[in-house]
């Protein structure tokens, strides 16, 4: 026993010592986290953000973390994680429930003295859209770089601009060639999408959690049931595939596919499958008993933001303007054929003639930026599954009990 | 009659033959898989369009999201620091509690069983949090002690094996005046061989089957310090499986083939230790 | 029973004669024995173990260096576990963030439970530091021979032998699982979830609330109940079944193998032997995409018609099957899988129990003229279940904590269709295991995972007590010495 305790001991005071360790004047370090794809354009710039800033010794180190994961891991350890790091616009609540973002306010004095800016000028420069999803309770925590959202790839060798826009039309038209229309509908991200188009909302509280009310009528007076019933003739067509969650590019290249519900993401795949002939268009319209609705996608947008919990967030701020400036984003469409949302940016001739873009600001001008907390994806996910299962059955009664399970799901209190 | 024996003998086999055909269907597929001209999953035919040896050339050749070599190399590296600890841990343990005569031994061992009942993915949180004060998460060495620090509660099986050793063997050693030590180091160990692979392979294998502590872990984002099973599964990403699945399925086939030999050349000792000790520890 | 009440009256009687020495010690010892009440070495100093009484004191210097400079940062925060928030300013000089000194409950809590577990280790070794002090005068007085310390490193390697083998693995298995372990304890009866997560935000003391919201049927924590019974049940049926036909399947496989008709033995088992050696998280990733809803599996059975067989008949109302998809099929796919990966290993363990079969028996057997199926119903199985009796509850154990199998072949394949289910965050193919991660992963809901891990002891211990003491018979250690 007494061996044990000397062991304990030593490792007890060497803890002691590490913790009383100095603190010594080193250069600039900074982390960096971007998405796999993004590594070699992200070093690129690292190394022009060194050349603007040639006065100041940085150490920059950059690390993998896709946008899509980036709330995962940073909140597992929110002082471990990178100062700098890119993320989905959907996990800004999140984040910021977590102090794990700084509030770009508080830092203003920074960037204006070290760059000129003001928030003002990031939030001119860039699309009204892309700030809003930046912004939590009208505050800006974060620099927008990429518009994210999703929209339509068709095949026109099967499916004509004028199949293309509604649900129906393009259904038989698949069904004809015999072909599929891919969609994932076991995402709270993608179901959404008619919900909203019968002018539903989502509604992010302050504590965190979120409301819906699917289960009632919307402003525009199309019940939930109505909409569900909708969705369940759409995934009924034996045109319509339901894809699983991720699965999106797999089934693309899997060649079954006229059209597909997909992002800018699946671009240059699309055009490999489909041909360079793909068009890109906005989702196609639903009919709810008679009546034309749109079917409204969410506006998603990639953001770059600065760990709340660095000591080095002023230079985090800094270099996070950097890598998102226009000239960064006009490069970034270059590597990636990413959309910008740098107005100047998006503007050039580039951008405007590729078809993923058109597709995507299609969909965008009349999408929604959505904005939900953590308690909403679990149950919308389930929700897609069974429609897209058809488990949920047909009479008007079962369909309102499921959605008012559904709206009990998401409401219900965090935690 | 011969000919009637020769048909049960022949259906015996082939029963066997259909067995191993079924056991081997995901392998083969594996195999086929990684020497697809495509980098993607193919979902149409079992076997590939193309044939070709690309994506090995491509493991091999490092870029932003594989590292593969290098991958290689750490998870060697962790695996055999862990082999040594490890099996020196379980050895010690087994030791002490097979032959020792303290009074503490019995209340140890109830408590190691109570031990083995707790979920171990719960309490990764508080390890991460440990290792973060000691400044060993993103290093080896952290990775490293989790996956052997506690590796003495897995002494069971190998204090089983020591239990069916002639005790007479150690009287006869004391009697001439041997210490504990000695007995241990000269006697115990050198007869001890089959349980000793069998707790070498055990050990030397989990680095390369874990990705759940390796991912909690190595959370600083930089690919070249990952281990094969974290890099590999960072492979299967939604963004990424389209570009690199194949590439997945080739060092999956490169992770299996050290193992495989690992277990071939080892079978022997490992059916040993495994069945003396599992059977009556 | 008997045994856990021997267990408990021993402990009791241990921890009774411990403290008997220990104030025995402090009442007749000299002035030194109850100086080193104070100063640990003391007692050693008077009998020239001047070395061993440096190290004491040493090691007690340690330990009040400890407490002060590292114990005390946390262990008085421990009752409301810290109350100061988080705060920075922007310093523009620096161009740096400054912190204040703020709380982090977190590792308070793990912190103060380090402090404590040493504390416990340092009062009993103070305990035993003043008996053997005694033992040391009593030894002086009695005129015996008083240990140099090189003879005291001696018994290091001689009588006290167990302790230089077992004190680095203990030390290990205290840091890396029995502090986290309680740690898990403690959390349950926390709020520390997402809306308290540190650093950014404190969490405190909460009592039973966690468990009642477990249990309780009312308001919206009715789901949390309903996902619990539903994920218990899965995760005990599948350990039912999982371990039983992996079992099963891995004798009678290695029945097959080792039969006089089987041509190249060898062979066929490196054939099996070869799905061990593919790690399961390449070849359960690899599973998982063969039989996908898009997967080569599917595709096939398109092509065959089995699929629209499927659907005339009923069995699936999708255009693909649901291997891993829908309940029912995934349960069924899973245990499948399991068997493929599970029985090789099984088949190992069985080969090796046959070809130590007590061949006495045989013979003997084979003289009375017993036929092959006579043999193997009364000599070869009876034995083998005998032998391999208790590997299965540990193995069952071990199946309600198999978190790589579930996960790896489920997660962000398998969506419920339960509403219910979903809003706790539970899947039907969920056993206990991989939900406490998912709502540590992905929800940070670390009070209800934690009250989940503690659930997952209680069944494991219960099912451990009931097979040893009734089926099993208790512990077998000894019969073979």
């Amino acid at each position: 026993m007494k061996k044990i305790v000397t062991l304990v001991l030593a490792l007890a005071m060497l803890l002691c010592m590490a913790g009383v360790g100095a603190v010594a004047e080193a250069p600039i370090t900074l982390r960096v986290w971007g998405a796999e794809e993004d590594q070699t354009y992200l070093a690129e710039r690292i190394e022009a953000f060194k050349a603007a800033y040639p006065d100041y010794n940085f150490e920059i180190q950059l690390g993998v973390e896709s946008e899509s994961t980036a709330k995962d891991t940073i909140l597992t350890d929110v002082q471990a994680a990178a100062d700098v790091y890119a993320f989905a616009s959907d996990q800004l609540p999140d984040l910021v429930k977590a102090g794990a973002i700084m509030d770009l306010t508080t830092l203003e004095p920074v960037l204006t003295q070290m760059t000129g800016k003001t928030l003002e000028d990031i939030k001119a420069a860039n699309v009204a859209g892309a700030i809003s999803a930046a912004s939590y309770e009208d505050k800006l925590y974060a620099f927008p770089f990429a518009s994210d959202g999703f929209f339509m790839f068709y095949d026109p060798d099967y499916i004509s601009a004028e199949q293309a826009q509604s649900w129906d039309t393009l259904l038989d038209a698949a069904d004809a060639a015999g072909m599929k229309v891919g969609m994932t509908l076991a995402s709270g991200w993608y179901n959404a999408c008619f919900f909203y188009g019968a002018g539903f909302s989502t509604v992010l509280n302050a504590d965190g959690t979120t409301t819906i009310d699917w289960n009632g009528t919307s402003p525009d007076g199309i019940s939930g049931v109505q909409v569900v019933k909708a969705m369940q003739a759409i995934a009924g067509h034996p045109a319509f595939m339901a894809v699983a969650d991720g699965d999106i590019s797999n089934q693309i290249s899997g060649g079954k596919l006229a059209a597909v519900i997909s992002g800018t993401w699946d671009t240059d795949l699309v055009a490999k499958v489909f041909g360079d002939d793909y068009m890109a268009t906005k989702l196609p319209s639903m009919n709810i008993d008679g009546t034309v609705v749109p079917t409204r996608g969410v506006v998603s947008f990639k953001c770059i933001g600065v760990n709340g919990m660095s000591p080095m967030a002023p230079w985090g701020v800094v270099l996070a303007d950097f890598l998102t400036n226009e000239e960064s984003q006009v490069a970034r469409f270059e590597a990636r054929s990413i959309p910008p949302t740098n107005v100047a940016a998006a503007a050039s001739e580039a951008v405007q003639s590729n078809k993923g873009v058109v597709g995507l600001t299609e969909a965008a001008e009349i999408g929604i930026v959505q904005t939900v907390g953590g308690k909403y994806w679990d149950p919308c996910a389930s929700f897609g599954e069974q429609i897209a299962q058809g488990t949920i059955g047909s009479d008007d009664a079962a369909i309102q009990t499921a959605l008012d399970q559904l709206v009990e799901g998401v409401n219900s209190p965090l935690s | 009659m011969k000919s009637k024996k020769a048909l049960g003998i022949f259906s015996h086999n082939l029963l066997i033959a259909v067995l191993c055909v079924i056991w081997l269907i995901p392998i083969v597929w594996l195999l086929c898989m990684s020497f697809s001209s495509s980098p993607s999953m193919n979902t149409s035919t079992f076997f590939p369009k193309e044939w070709s040896l690309t994506f090995y050339q491509k493991l091999f050749q490092p870029d932003t999201v594989n590292q593969f070599p290098m991958w290689f190399m750490n998870t060697f590296k962790i695996a055999v620091a862990t082999c040594i600890i490890s099996t020196c841990f379980v050895l010690m343990v087994a030791y002490a509690t097979s032959f020792g005569k303290f009074k503490a031994r019995k209340p140890l061992m109830n408590v190691a069983v109570i031990l083995n009942l707790f979920p171990g993915v719960l309490t990764m949180i508080a390890v991460y949090f440990t290792l973060r004060t000691f400044g060993l998460t993103n290093s080896h060495i952290g990775l490293t002690l989790v996956y052997s620090a506690s590796s003495g509660l897995g002494y069971l099986i190998c204090k089983g094996f020591f239990d069916t050793v002639p005790r007479a063997l150690c009287e006869a050693a004391r009697l001439d005046g041997c210490s504990e030590a000695r007995i241990f180091a000269q006697i115990i160990i050198p007869t001890s061989k089959p349980i000793i692979v069998y707790t070498i392979i055990n050990s030397f294998l989990a680095p390369w089957m874990d990705f759940v502590y390796a991912k909690m872990i190595l959370n600083a984002g930089i690919s070249e310090k990952y281990t094969v099973a974290v890099g590999l599964y960072k492979m299967l990403d939604k963004s990424l499986i389209n570009n690199y699945f194949t590439i997945f399925c080739c060092g999956g086939i490169l992770v299996s083939i050290p193992i495989a030999v690992l277990f071939f050349i080892m079978q022997k000792f490992y059916v040993e230790g495994i069945t003396a000790g599992a059977v009556k520890g | 029973m008997t045994a856990i009440k021997n267990g408990v009256a021993g402990f009791f009687a241990a921890l009774g004669s411990f403290f008997g020495s220990f104030f025995n010690a402090i009442a007749r010892g000299d002035a030194f024995v109850k100086l080193s009440l104070i100063i640990w070495g003391a007692g050693y100093f008077k009998r020239k173990q001047y070395v061993k009484a440096l190290l004491m004191t040493l090691l007690e210097v340690g330990v009040i260096l400890f407490s002060v400079f590292f114990a005390m940062q946390y262990v008085p925060k421990f009752g409301t576990l810290g109350t100061v928030q988080m705060e920075q300013v922007l310093n523009m000089q620096t161009m740096q963030m400054e912190f204040n000194d703020f709380d982090n409950s977190f590792l308070i809590l793990l912190f103060s439970l380090f402090s404590f577990v040493v504390w416990a280790v340092a009062i009993v070794v103070w305990m035993r530091n003043v008996v053997n002090a005694y033992a040391l005068q009593q030894a002086a007085e009695a005129g015996e021979h008083i240990n140099s310390f090189k003879e005291d490193l001696r018994t290091f390697i001689g009588e006290k032998f167990h302790v230089t083998l077992l004190s680095l693995p203990v030390l290990g298995i205290v840091v890396f699982t029995v502090v986290p372990i309680l740690l898990l304890i403690f959390v349950a009866f926390t709020n520390y979830d997402q809306q308290h997560m540190p650093p950014n935000a404190l969490f405190t003391w909460v009592g039973l609330n966690n468990f009642k919201s477990l249990f309780s049927s009312g308001g919206m924590t009715v789901t949390f109940g309903y996902a619990f019974v539903r994920v218990l049940g899965w995760t005990l049926v599948w350990s039912f079944f999982a371990t039983l036909t992996t079992y099963f399947g891995g004798i009678l496989m290695s029945l097959l193998l080792n039969s006089k008709k089987t041509r190249v033995p060898k062979l066929w088992r490196l054939l099996l032997v070869i799905t061990i050696a593919v790690p399961q998280f390449v070849s359960l990733l690899l599973v998982r995409n063969f039989f996908s809803n898009g997967g080569i599996v599917n595709t096939i059975c398109a092509n065959i018609g089995l699929t629209g067989f499927l659907r005339d008949v009923g069995l699936i109302s999708t255009s693909y099957i649901p291997f891993l998809t829908a309940p029912g099929w995934a349960h069924v796919m899973i245990i499948l899988i399991n068997i493929w990966i599970g029985v090789p290993y099984q088949m190992l363990i069985a080969t090796g129990v046959l070809m130590n079969l007590p061949t006495d028996q045989l013979e003997s057997a084979r003289v009375d003229g017993a036929n092959k199926f006579q043999t193997f119903r009364y000599i070869t199985m009876p034995y083998l279940l005998q032998v391999t009796a208790p590997t299965l509850v540990t193995d069952f154990v071990k199946n309600i904590n198999n978190f790589n199998v579930i996960y790896l072949l489920t997660d962000g394949v398998y969506t419920t269709t339960n509403q219910l289910m979903a809003n706790s965050q539970a899947k039907e193919v969920d056993l206990l295991v991989t939900w406490l991660f998912n709502l540590t992963q992905n929800y940070y809901n670390y009070k209800m995972a934690a009250v989940i891990g503690i659930m997952v002891f209680i069944v494991c211990a219960v099912f451990t007590l009931i097979a040893f003491n009734f089926v099993i018979g208790g512990d077998k250690e000894g019969t073979y010495q």
